[in-house]
């Protein structure tokens, strides 16, 4: 068994990063704050260009890998575009993306968003979308909005782990990024003559972070396995690891902001935004509270399956 | 000081009350939610001047400057002021609490004559400790003051400088002899904000607030009158101004947490969501029986670290180890606030000006949590001073 992902993958997934960054990369999101309603214009017609809207990820496992890839990339600038929903849409529908969304306050960051939206809960329930605009610009509202939800079908079950999983990959690319920053600047940034990363105390936790980083993208990967191979508990090892998503942001960006101090704050600094960002991909469709109980329950008490476990 | 028996204390417990019904004014959050800069520092000096009249502003400072109350009353004051959830003294918080205990333990008669008064007048500090290259090495600071006939000139930058926007006043830390080694040729200086070569410019946080400022010195000419102090003892002086930011200042903040804090957590446990209350599930109960433990834990340390510090017996580690257990549990505390509140407190990002750290918008008092773990001494600075000087481990890099 093989987890990685594929070469061609891979390297779709790192030209997809430099064509982002030749587009502006970090600017991308600035540009989009300030004019939200030229998202689909400008990153939506890059993203064509890569032919990211031509992947097939729920028919062709490479195109999966591929998808999972660029959806990385994409975390890696928080690209202001609902790139993994974009991908995640269902094959037997005409819409141009999926969303998950609770059955409490559905929402989604697709606001201004000129596309046909479907949503899917928990439960396989599907509904056509309409996108509420925010009450609050995007500086405040990250481009979520409510939505409002037409019941269209309960046959949505088997979609469920895909939408899950890709958002998932989007939040990895955010924490491989934010790991990215945080070495660079304690090793720039010099107190007590040295850089601060000679200290054991910054080492260690800029460690705990990594290990946390790491551990997620091999479940990300096995997730993703799980879908490729058609394994009936997909679904619940989605759940999984957007449990652990969220939890290894927790501590990847508490220990990136404690070690930046205050500048981490200040949008001067790629972390702020990225940080700022990364909630909507942590509290919607569910938080961790919401993830855990979830999960539980379909769980039961029979447990994961795991890559050990049988399964295959 | 006296020490008032229980049933003096008592007394004093229903006068505060007294008080509190009567003057904490009832529509506060609402009128203070969305002000402008100007409304709030109206408020805030308004709100300073009627806790002084009942004198209540100042209760840590002696008697003979408008305090003088006993531990045990100052923290009966300060419960009653978060039970009443009264407005808090956020502008003046570096006048009363930083700029009065440099003044106290090194200022001279003149410095305290004119200074001390004028604090209770509402003139506003702010603190001019770090620069960019001068953060948790604070002893690295490269802003000169030279001196110049019966004044020193100064010129350098400072950064992180909190509320510097409205301030009057500025506790200053500048290079006097750039060839000593770097603790020893730092003074300590109080600075008039409205010098010429003072420029004042706001940051902008992530939040969307301007409570940030670098101030920019541009040959700004301090009189010689002004050195708290002897020159090149400025680093021994503002050991006392921190310890008073990472002790006193406590006692307040835990009886918030305490009384108003943990209250507005309830509150948000309370709240109604899909399939019944947070408060009715176990896990959310255990978690609150925690923090329960930890605030209690809290206000006794705090109050053993006033009390030591009344009779003189403080521990080298003391205030370090109560500020990263406050920083570290209002980080927990609004942490989970900001769990438990649900999808709607991630929307809610507008908290009343001069309300506590733990103000129930939970999201913005999560990431201004983090205003007490990086600044005045991040916690790893805390954790050194705890393992070097309350430990005795041995000392890292010279610092």
């Amino acid at each position: 068994m093989n987890l990685d992902l594929g070469p061609e993958a891979l390297e779709y997934g790192a030209t997809a990063r430099r064509a982002l960054e030749a587009a502006g990369g970090d600017e991308l999101l600035r540009t989009a704050e300030r004019e939200p309603e030229r998202r689909d214009d400008v990153i939506g017609s890059l993203l064509a260009a890569l032919g990211a809207w031509e992947l097939t990820p729920r028919e062709h496992p490479e195109e999966l890998e591929a998808a999972a890839a660029l959806c990385r990339s994409a975390g890696s600038v928080a690209l202001p575009y609902p790139v993994a929903e974009r991908l995640s849409r269902s094959s037997d529908l005409d819409a141009d993306g999926l969303i998950v969304v609770s059955d409490a306050n559905p929402a989604a960051p697709i606001a201004g968003s000129a596309l046909r939206w479907t949503a899917l809960d928990a439960e396989g329930r599907r509904s056509a979308v309409t996108a509420c605009v925010p009450t609050g610009p995007a500086r405040t509202s990250s481009f979520v909005g409510r939505l409002e939800l037409e019941p269209l079908d309960d046959r949505g079950a088997g979609d469920l782990a895909l939408a899950v999983v890709l958002p998932c990959w989007t939040l990895l690319g955010m924490l491989d990024r934010a790991l990215e920053l945080v070495r660079a600047y304690v090793l720039d940034r010099q107190q007590f003559g040295q850089p601060i990363a000679a200290f054991q105390g910054v080492q260690f936790q800029l460690t705990d972070a990594e290990v946390e980083r790491a551990g997620l993208e091999e479940l990300a990967k096995y997730a993703l396995w799980s879908i490729e191979v058609g394994r009936p508990e997909a679904a619940d090892d989605a759940l999984a690891l957007r449990l652990a998503a969220i939890e290894a942001a927790d501590i990847v960006f508490r220990v990136a902001h404690q070690l930046h101090g205050a500048i981490g704050f200040c949008d001067e600094t790629t972390l702020s935004w990225l940080s700022r960002y990364s909630g909507p991909l942590r509290r919607l469709p569910f938080g961790p509270a919401e993830t855990g109980d979830l999960l539980m329950r379909r769980l039961g008490r029979s447990g994961l399956v795991g890559i050990f476990g049988g399964g295959s | 000081m006296s020490v008032a028996t229980p049933a003096e204390l008592e007394a004093f417990r229903d006068s505060v009350r007294d008080w509190c019904r009567s003057h904490v004014p009832a529509d506060w959050r609402t009128a203070q939610t969305g002000v402008g800069e100007d409304e709030h520092v109206a408020f805030q000096k308004d709100w300073f001047q009627e806790l002084r009249q009942a004198g209540y502003a100042v209760p840590h400072w002696p008697a003979e400057w408008g305090g003088g109350l006993s531990v045990a009353e100052q923290i009966v004051l300060y419960q009653e002021l978060a039970a009443h959830d009264a407005p808090r003294l956020v502008l003046a918080f570096v006048a009363i609490h930083h700029a009065a205990s440099t003044l106290l333990a090194a200022g001279t008669d003149e410095q305290r004559a004119r200074h001390l008064p004028a604090i209770l007048e509402g003139e506003i500090w702010v603190q001019g400790f770090s620069e960019p290259e001068a953060g948790s090495d604070l002893a690295s600071l490269r802003t000169t003051a030279r001196r110049d006939g019966d004044h020193y000139v100064v010129n350098g930058q400072k950064l992180w400088s909190s509320g510097a926007t409205h301030s009057d006043w500025c506790l200053l830390l500048a290079r006097t002899d750039p060839g000593a080694p770097k603790r020893r040729g730092i003074s300590y200086f109080l600075m008039d904000m409205r010098s010429a070569g003072v420029d004042v410019r706001p940051i902008r946080q992530a939040t969307g607030e301007w409570h940030f400022a670098e101030i920019f010195l541009d040959d700004v000419a301090i009189p010689a009158t002004q050195l708290v102090g002897t020159e090149n003892d400025g680093w021994r002086v503002a050991q006392a101004t921190l310890g008073a930011e990472r002790g006193m200042t406590m006692l307040e903040l835990a009886e918030r947490l305490g009384h108003a804090g943990f209250r507005w957590l309830l509150d948000a446990c309370c709240r109604p969501v899909a399939g019944g209350r947070p408060l009715d599930d176990p896990a959310v109960q255990e978690r609150l029986a925690g923090f329960e433990t930890e605030i209690q834990g809290l206000r006794a340390l705090c109050r053993g670290l006033a009390e030591r510090h009344e009779t003189g017996a403080v521990g080298p580690a003391d205030a370090s180890i109560v500020k990263l257990y406050y920083s570290e549990l209002l980080q927990r505390m609004t942490d989970f606030g900001a769990e438990v509140a649900g999808l709607p407190a991630q929307t809610e990002l507008r908290k009343p000006a001069s309300s506590g750290w733990e103000s129930g918008a939970w999201v913005l008092d999560f990431i201004g949590s983090w205003e007490w773990t990086i600044p005045g001494g991040t916690s790893e600075i805390q954790r050194t001073i705890i393992a070097e000087r309350g430990l005795g481990m041995p000392r890292g890099p010279e610092r």
